[in-house]
């Protein structure tokens, strides 16, 4: 593998575990895909091939996921909806890789998305030269997957306006793309399919229409439900992402995990855990990949100008930025729940209690 | 070679195939898992006007009433197996245990039970507990339930021979890892030496062993091969019992999880004994999508076919990741919430619980097996023309007390009276099935209103009932009078007579008047005077309309609130925690006196004068009291002005001086609000503190007021403008302002008050 990418598509960096999973395939495999369903969910919630561990890359709802996996083999789209933070990118990346071997098909959706971006553009240097052609063509990621039979992403499509969600509909429903310039028609191969992943924050900005909602199954994915799942979740992608990242500081402790993860929830849930008390909730969404982000940014911190191991002046900083965003609310929120509740958490939670005071003074 | 056929109760699969099995052995007789001495009950069974799901309840004729239960649908294989043999003259035999044993050891297991809660002494160690032989099946199979893999592996068996291996090597393995307690053990085993017992009495009776089937449930089919072996029946246990049908329904089916198996998705296993004997076995996964999107329209959500069909395919490739090649109940749910409910399980939960449960409720042909309090009934639901009602969903009845002049006969002239006498002697018995709905409109005595709902649990309460009476009319008087008899506060027996009169039960009513007129002489409490009175004023408000004699109650009643008005004062000393009850004593016996024109009004006057007067007595009463005088009128303007700067005044703590204030406030709010001299007076007073004092009385007056609404607080700000000489439109510019930063301060910096001082 080259260490001087920073990040590394999913199929490179478990190309090992894909590699033995296909291998070891003995399920009937669909058609344009690299492995049976099964094998797709053993890639995504983890387990053992022959001598090869598997690490699960979405803990959790293995429910979902079978959902998720199945919807694919009918040729039905996904839609993958969830609060920001709750691994639906992540998912969809992961799907594609395993199923397909390439997770790079994908199109941003933004406020600027193009229906050509979704369809196909054109190299104008090229068209005006030569005039149109399929040499002229700059063919989208759906575009590619539908000749080749695969599976596009398309992140976010509620951030796209409503006549480029549209474009999707008539894709999804006869499966082909014309293009008229050419005159030409581009059937899709068996195995084509679209996952597009939506933030319920973004609900009500560009609603999708009932017409593109019903070419699509839709899976919620939801926030972690308990404290040790998310502990869970956490610890292994901090892991993970540490060894890419050559951090150079000590793993974070579990305790430390256990409180980050603690202070997220209860804020995000608007009550402490042992639901004795209410705590105001902060108006930015306290995810878990917030969580890991954090974790490794105290872990930069610590590695390049503290210790090597990761203190509570760290974290500190790390838990201001993430809770206190641009809103006043959320930094009397936090004030709120650093005096009523950390305070009286005793002598385990002082020394971060006291690290995030000064901050606050 | 006796043939075993091994099944799980409520098994549509085990159902269907045993028909088969029987089909082709033609077996000369058929041996059935189920208590021995309800083979009286099996005519009844086949009639064709017996609908399932039926029950054969059991109980013990003694108190304490201990039950057992035997549910019955159309997909249950004895019951599959008992039409068989009545449409093929084959005769059959119960060979489990009689109920009346069954009985006996669940009383034995109840009483220890409790026994071992009382001793407490099992706290040297705590005995580890293994895992559960279906929780350690779920673990393994690739479903993660028991359930699922049992509809899986067993209803998916695509023929006779599949299911019927399988179902008994199912058996065997449960049999072989499962850890059972010390009585489900000796059960077990006394049950297993029984069911050998009739068995070997059967081939000893001449048929030959190749022409027997043995019905029964998959677990005992290891326990039952070694009938041949000559053993003695130990001594059963026995209590006296009764066994009655009964119908059921499938709501209740589903929520009975201890029957050997659970069976949570009723309607759904019907749908896959439809699909068997159709022969189509994808009809499950139509059918239980097609109800869910019919659903979710009729409820106002919008469901294509398209869904649907998309909804099938989803449900067949996760049930091809999953190891099969049909889906399962969960296999469809996850379908049913992916593709109708877009994503989300709510939006389809209540379609899916109709697709999944049902309504079904069984029918059973009249006068069948049933107790004479059940017959009484039934006879009554048709006579008063409620037999629409007997549905478990539920509907409305709204009742008018009054004669209907215009009707022909008298019976159809009091047929709303009759009704509600028989719907409060049902409510007086618990029966769960009708609830009395408080009636909205104030004081219309003759209109009730009733929720009528049927459920299988009103019939079981209706079979206990059976203990106490012959007809519903004497169960009901029995429970009165036991009511009366062991009850030692006065107001539980004047809720008898209450009770009585609602039931139209005039002996009851008068043997509960005599017990009561006895009750009254010795001494009570105020709170339970002014609850007497109460019930019985109610009684003779509705005496007429009930066309019941009030004439001997009337005195008692008027005994009653003598004794109320003396002890009513002297009550009134009570801390505030005892208050709320006191102040609720007292508008009763308020309300009691304006309904009746019968007591002495000037004696209650004189009772609320004492207490609204004094000093010493709990201030928030007093203020109560001084409110009610002034709703009707007995306390002039200049009187309250007098005692609102007296309760207020300097010397006087400012908590007591709220709490009379809270007790003012408890009656008529808007009167209160109207009479400005009172905020005259509250104005002089707040005048009249200086700058400590006024904040004390502030955090009290606030606590005052605290259950006011937002627009009665408004009214008293704008009569208090007024006084300041303000108009309404600045007061309620000063009250919506923002509040600024030092007046927030202010107020924050009340909080740090200490009373204690």
């Amino acid at each position: 593998m080259d260490n001087s990418i920073l990040r590394l598509p999913a199929e490179q960096l478990f190309e090992d575990e894909l590699n033995a999973l296909i291998k070891a395939e003995k399920d009937p495999v669909p058609e344009g895909w690299r492995m049976s369903p099964k094998s797709v969910k053993t890639y995504i919630c983890g387990g053992k091939v022959g001598k090869t561990v598997i690490t699960p890359k979405y803990i959790g709802h293995e429910r979902l996921v079978e959902i998720a996996i199945a919807t694919l083999v009918t040729d039905r789209a996904l839609l993958l909806i969830g609060e920001p933070g709750t691994a639906k990118s992540w998912l969809s990346e992961h799907l594609t890789a395993a199923i397909n071997g390439n997770s790079s098909r994908v199109i941003q959706g933004t406020a600027g998305t193009t229906e050509e971006q979704i369809r196909y553009s054109w190299n104008y240097a090229m068209l005006i030269a030569n005039g149109p052609s399929e040499a002229a063509m700059l063919k989208s990621p759906v575009f590619t997957a539908m000749e080749d039979g695969a599976i596009a992403r398309v992140e976010e499509i509620s951030r796209c306006a409503s006549e480029v969600q549209d474009t999707l509909i008539s894709l999804l429903s006869e499966k082909r793309i014309s293009v008229p310039e050419l005159s030409l028609e581009v059937p899709a191969k068996k195995g084509f399919s679209i996952i597009a992943t939506a933030n319920t924050r973004d609900r009500g900005v560009n609603d999708m229409s009932a017409a593109l909602k019903r070419r699509f199954n839709i899976v919620v994915l939801p926030a972690p439900e308990t404290l040790e799942e998310e502990m869970n979740i956490v610890k292994t992608r901090v892991e993970q992402l540490s060894s890419s990242l050559d951090l150079n500081a000590a793993l974070p402790k579990t305790e430390v995990i256990e409180k980050i993860c603690t202070i997220f929830r209860e804020l995000r849930n608007g009550e402490t855990l042992d639901k004795k008390q209410k705590v105001k909730t902060t108006a930015g969404v306290l995810s878990t990949a917030e969580a890991i982000s954090l974790l490794c940014n105290s872990m930069a911190l610590a590695g390049s100008f503290g210790s090597g191991e990761i203190s509570d002046e760290d974290i500190a900083a790390g838990l201001q930025g993430a809770v206190v965003k641009d809103d006043d609310k959320d930094g009397v929120a936090w004030k709120e729940y650093l005096e009523n509740i950390m305070k009286k958490r005793g002598a385990a939670w002082s020394g971060l209690y006291k690290a995030c005071r000064e901050l606050n003074e | 070679m006796i043939n075993f056929f091994g099944i799980r109760h409520l098994s549509p699969a085990g159902a269907f195939y045993l028909r088969e099995f029987l089909e082709n052995t033609r077996p000369e007789l058929v041996i059935i898992e189920a208590p021995a001495d309800f083979e009286d009950v099996s005519n009844d069974i086949v009639r064709p006007e017996t609908k399932p799901p039926f029950a054969i309840l059991a109980y013990t004729k003694s108190v304490p009433v201990r039950t057992v239960l035997y549910p019955f649908a159309e997909y249950s294989p004895e019951y599959q197996a008992i039409l068989w043999c009545h449409e093929n003259n084959v005769p059959f035999r119960f060979m489990d245990l009689p109920s009346e044993t069954f009985l006996a050891l669940a009383d034995e297991r109840i009483r220890k039970i409790e026994q071992l809660e009382t001793d407490e002494i099992d706290e040297t160690e705590p005995v580890e507990r293994k895992p559960d032989v279906y929780e350690m099946l779920a673990e393994k199979s690739a479903d993660g339930s028991h359930e699922t893999f049992w509809e899986r592996t067993l209803e998916q068996c695509a023929d006779f021979s599949a299911y019927h291996e399988g179902a008994n090597l199912f058996g065997a393995k449960i049999r072989e890892f499962s850890e059972k307690d010390e009585f489900d053990e000796k059960e077990t085993k006394l049950r297993e030496i029984y069911m050998r017992c009739v068995i070997r009495n059967a081939v000893n009776g001449g048929v030959s062993p190749e022409k027997i089937v043995v019905v029964t449930g998959a677990y005992h089919v290891e326990g039952l091969k070694t009938w041949e072996n000559d053993e003695k029946l130990p001594e059963l246990p026995a209590a006296e019992s009764l066994h009655t049908l009964m119908p059921y329904s499938y709501y209740r089916l589903s929520t009975r999880s201890g029957y050997g198996a659970g069976n949570k998705a009723p309607a759904y296993y019907e749908l896959i004994r439809e699909g068997l004997i159709r022969g189509d076995r994808l009809y499950p996964a139509y059918a239980y999508l097609s109800k869910i999107a019919e659903k979710t329209r009729e409820n106002g959500g919008a469901a294509s076919s398209a869904q649907v069909i998309e909804g099938v395919r989803l449900a067949g490739s996760l049930a091809k990741m999953r190891g099969g090649n049909i889906p399962t109940l969960r296999d469809l749910r996850d379908a049913a919430e992916t593709c109708i409910g877009e994503g989300s399980f709510a939006a389809v939960s209540v379609a899916a619980a109709d697709a999944e449960i049902g309504t079904k409720i069984g029918e059973l042909p009249e006068g069948v097996s049933r107790t004479s309090i059940q017959d009484d009934f039934y006879r009554l639901l048709k006579d008063l023309k409620l037999e629409k009602y007997r549905s478990v969903t539920a509907q409305d009845l709204k009742l008018d007390l009054r004669e209907n002049i215009r009707a022909g006969s008298e019976k159809s002239a009091f047929l709303d009276l009759s009704r509600s006498f028989f719907l409060h002697k049902l409510r007086v018995l618990g029966i769960n099935f009708a609830e009395y709905v408080p009636s909205k409109q104030e004081n219309a005595t003759w209109a009730e209103e009733w929720k009528i709902c049927w459920t299988p649990e009103a019939e079981i309460a209706l079979v206990e009932s059976a203990l106490k009476g012959d007809t519903v009319e004497l169960a009901a008087a029995f429970q009165l009078k036991e009511q009366v008899e062991h009850s030692d506060e006065m107001s539980v027996i004047a809720k008898a007579v209450e009770d009585a009169f609602c039931c139209g039960m005039s002996a009851a009513a008068n043997y509960a008047v005599g017990a009561l007129q006895r009750a009254a002489v010795d001494a009570v409490s105020f709170e339970e005077l002014a609850k007497t009175a109460f019930s019985l004023s109610n009684v003779i408000n509705y005496g007429d309309i009930r066309r019941a004699d009030c004439s001997e109650i009337i005195p008692i009643l008027q005994q009653i609130y003598l004794r109320a008005c003396l002890v009513m004062t002297g009550a009134c000393v009570c801390d505030d925690a005892a208050c709320s009850a006191v102040a609720q004593a007292v508008n009763m016996l308020n309300s009691v006196e304006l309904a009746q024109n019968s007591l002495d009004t000037e004696k209650w006057l004189y009772a609320l004068r004492e207490t609204a007067r004094r000093d010493d007595l709990n201030t928030k009463l007093s203020g109560l009291c001084a409110a009610i005088l002034l709703e009707r009128n007995q306390m002039t303007n200049d009187e309250l002005k007098t005692e609102v700067s007296r309760r207020l005044s300097k010397g006087v703590p400012a908590d007591l001086g709220a709490g009379w204030f809270e007790g003012l406030t408890l009656k008529n709010r808007y009167a209160l609000i109207a009479r400005l001299s009172l905020w005259e007076s509250l104005d002089e007073y707040l005048e009249s503190l200086d700058d400590e004092e006024f904040k004390r009385a502030l955090v009290f007056l606030r606590r005052a007021f605290a259950d006011f609404s937002a627009a009665e607080k408004d009214s008293i700000a704008e009569n208090l403008g007024e006084i300041w000489g303000l108009n309404g439109e600045e007061v309620s510019e000063v009250l919506n302002a923002k509040l600024d930063e030092t007046s927030q301060e202010t107020i924050d910096a009340l909080a740090d008050i200490d009373f204690d001082l």
